[in-house]
């Protein structure tokens, strides 16, 4: 498997990585009557800050995720995997692994530069495609 | 390289330069300090930024639809297809700007626009 399908398929383990980190302590605090509940009230207000801060984290990475599986799978279709995109997918792959301590953590303002450099990256893996395999406009 | 991947990739660059835009609205109604905090206490974005920011999660469930029916075709694109997913990309950013703009009920017709397309693309796979 190349470097960039390795990092993405890391990534969705991340997402299911982060979704247990979040589940345990949500399920201990609201307990699991309200979490497997319809959830028609916002069950978020009966967890602790680092659980809800957890689930910001969640939210960001899955919504990440949709760019980055997208530009991973183009650059592995239209054969423009290089150096580059290799360095950009695992860059990628740290800065959200690392977005997950800097928002529990609350490393400010850390946090939101990790989270740049994971945006870069995705930038940086859908430009390559155009680049290499010659911009068509759309 | 086949028109569908870079309709795609432009797809996701739009869907960066909308991060982008709402990133910097934000910024400009609740602050750099409470964006790099923990938002806690976040309060609800409003006006332009909240606009922009309801326009991205939209971007965000456009894409996750769009890609794989883009992915399944590319190899072997039915004769629609480019003409559609051209129609998808013109129907996310006509979007994008009409809720920037507040135009409302025209931003729904695109939207269903944008969605037909998607439907459409995945019919084809079929």
């Amino acid at each position: 498997m190349s470097a960039e399908l390795s990092a993405l398929t890391l990534a969705c383990l991340l997402q299911i990585v982060q979704f247990i980190l979040l589940a345990i302590p949500a399920n201990l605090e609201a307990g699991p009557k309200r979490t497997l509940s319809p959830r028609d009230e916002n069950i978020l207000q009966y967890v602790s800050p680092p659980t809800r801060r957890l689930h910001r984290a969640l939210i960001n990475h899955v919504e990440s995720l949709v760019l980055f599986g997208s530009a991973v799978v183009l650059v592995h279709l239209t054969g423009s995997a290089s150096t580059i995109t290799a360095w950009a997918a695992w860059t990628y792959l740290a800065a959200r692994v690392l977005y997950v301590p800097a928002y529990a953590f609350g490393w400010v303002p850390w946090r939101s530069v990790i989270w740049s450099v994971g945006f870069v990256s995705i930038a940086v893996l859908l430009v390559v495609p155009l680049w290499t395999v010659g911009i068509t406009l759309p | 390289m086949t028109s569908l991947y870079s309709i795609l990739a432009w797809y996701g660059l739009f869907m960066i330069a909308t991060v982008l835009a709402q990133v910097f609205a934000a910024r400009a109604q609740v602050g750099d300090m409470t964006l790099m905090g923990t938002r806690e206490d976040m309060p609800k974005l409003t006006g332009l930024a909240g606009r922009l920011d309801r326009a991205q999660a939209n971007n965000t469930v456009a894409m996750a639809l769009f890609a794989p029916a883009v992915l399944m075709l590319a190899n072997a694109p039915p004769a629609s297809a480019l003409l559609t997913a051209q129609v998808f990309l013109a129907a996310r950013i006509g979007y994008v700007v009409a809720y920037a703009a507040g135009i409302s009920v025209l931003r729904t017709l695109i939207w269903l626009v944008g969605f037909a397309a998607t439907g459409w693309l995945y019919w084809q796979s079929i």
